[in-house]
């Protein structure tokens, strides 16, 4: 979780917690929905697509896909 | 689909690129974005300069250009073309076919085949394929395929996802018969029910342009664009390309007994750098192997980008000596096709600028 932690700060250029939203960033657009797609695909191994991200989703919601995810 | 060549090599690789370069920090006022976003694309993606025709240059003009370039150097003596293929996206004309424009234009001789293929940034594997094919009849011995394409006319400046990688360029490369070229391998594939992940939606005969696919709408996301112009899923190729493209290249190696480390370069279409490193590091080959400057230098000119990263990395080396290579396209279709292949030494690998000016 630190490294998914790491990886959002970094994405999201600025501190975050995992009840954050992704849209409450003004960083939040498609450059780092992108990003975040290609974080889950060379750290985890999984494969996003668009439609599972929006900006309502937490830290914590999107973690747990990508968990779930690994998981299937 | 499998495919395989036998005997047949590409013997000299010319690219042309328009003189007139521009700077992404110069057009970044065009977009509907912060400074900040803008110069974080920037970063994240690897733009930074692209080359672009000012006027209203049309791809025979690079075409011709490049091949006269060609004749002039006694590269390539003009009763020798058997064969001329154009594969483009924006044709001088809805019809006739830009590869007769260019025939005509350069006075070439009538007994030859002249052909238009209609694709992107796979188009460079496409037409070696058709080149190749047409090199098993005895009576073509030298193809000579162009890619050229100048779609930062169909591309809005207020479009921030496609216009500051898009560059114009064309590419003249001969192929011909060589008795110990060995055997080409190849994997090609196509998807047309993702046909609109990339595409121009108006100006053909379904949608007609008129007054309405002129006017400029802005999406969810700020980009402003027209229905004539050029439209990306900038995600959906993301995707395309991280899923279909590996497994692609290393179906291919996989099936011929090849390892990465036999493979001296993989020249790659070059969508922007970003892409390329995460494909590289998929496939576990070191960034060197796998040059991606071509759109930070002169912009992603589809089909063009495989010759362009080729005669701006490996030119010297090329017209030396021979390298095992691995060729890979992926784009609008959608395609994607992969080629492995022995290249060089080659007679001309070679670099030249289109001046709008003279």
């Amino acid at each position: 979780m630190d490294e998914f932690l790491t990886e959002m700060s970094e994405i999201l250029e600025d501190d975050v917690t995992m009840s954050d939203a992704l849209g409450q960033f003004e960083s939040w657009d498609s450059l780092a929905s992108l990003s975040v797609m290609a974080m889950a695909d060379s750290r985890f191994g999984v494969r996003l697509v668009p439609q599972e991200l929006n900006p309502a989703m937490t830290l914590d919601q999107l973690y747990a896909l990508i968990r779930s995810k690994k998981a299937s | 689909m499998r495919l395989s060549f036998r005997d047949k090599a590409i013997s000299g690789l010319l690219t042309v690129v328009p003189a007139n370069e521009r700077k992404f920090v110069d057009e970044m006022a065009n977009f509907n974005f912060s400074q900040a976003r803008s110069l974080k694309l920037k970063q994240v993606m690897g733009y930074d300069r692209h080359r672009i025709v000012a006027g209203p240059v049309c791809a025979s003009d690079l075409a011709v250009a490049g091949i006269e370039h060609l004749l002039a150097g006694g590269h390539l003596v003009r009763d020798d073309i058997d064969a001329l293929i154009v594969v483009t996206q924006s044709p001088d004309y809805l019809m006739p076919a830009t590869s007769h424009v260019v025939q005509g234009r350069l006075g070439l001789h009538a007994d030859m085949i002249c052909l238009d293929i209609n694709q992107g940034c796979a188009g460079f594997i496409v037409g070696l394929m058709q080149g190749f094919m047409l090199l098993d009849q005895p009576a073509v011995a030298k193809v000579v395929l162009v890619n050229v394409d100048v779609l930062s006319r169909k591309v809005s400046p207020r479009d921030r996802n496609s216009y500051p990688l898009i560059g114009d360029a064309a590419s003249i490369t001969v192929l011909e018969r060589r008795e110990d070229a060995g055997v080409i391998e190849a994997e090609l594939k196509m998807d047309g029910t993702r046909r609109e992940a990339l595409m121009i939606p108006a100006g053909g005969f379904r949608r007609p342009s008129d007054a309405e696919t002129a006017a400029m709408i802005e999406d969810a996301e700020g980009n402003v664009r027209s229905l004539d112009h050029l439209k990306m899923d900038g995600s959906a190729v993301f995707n395309f390309v991280m899923t279909e493209v590996p497994e692609l290249i290393g179906g291919l190696l996989a099936r011929t007994g090849t390892t990465v480390d036999e493979v001296d370069a993989f020249l790659c279409h070059q969508p922007n750098r970003f892409m390329l490193q995460k494909l590289a590091d998929k496939l576990a080959v070191p960034h060197e192997k796998m040059p991606s400057n071509v759109v930070e230098n002169f912009g992603n000119s589809s089909g063009v980008t495989i010759p362009l990263v080729t005669t701006f990395n490996l030119a010297d080396a090329l017209l030396a000596g021979s390298r095992k290579v691995c060729l890979a396209g992926f784009g609008v279709g959608l395609t994607w096709g992969a080629m492995l292949m022995r290249l060089g030494p080659l007679r001309f690998c070679e670099m030249i600028e289109y001046r709008e000016d003279v």
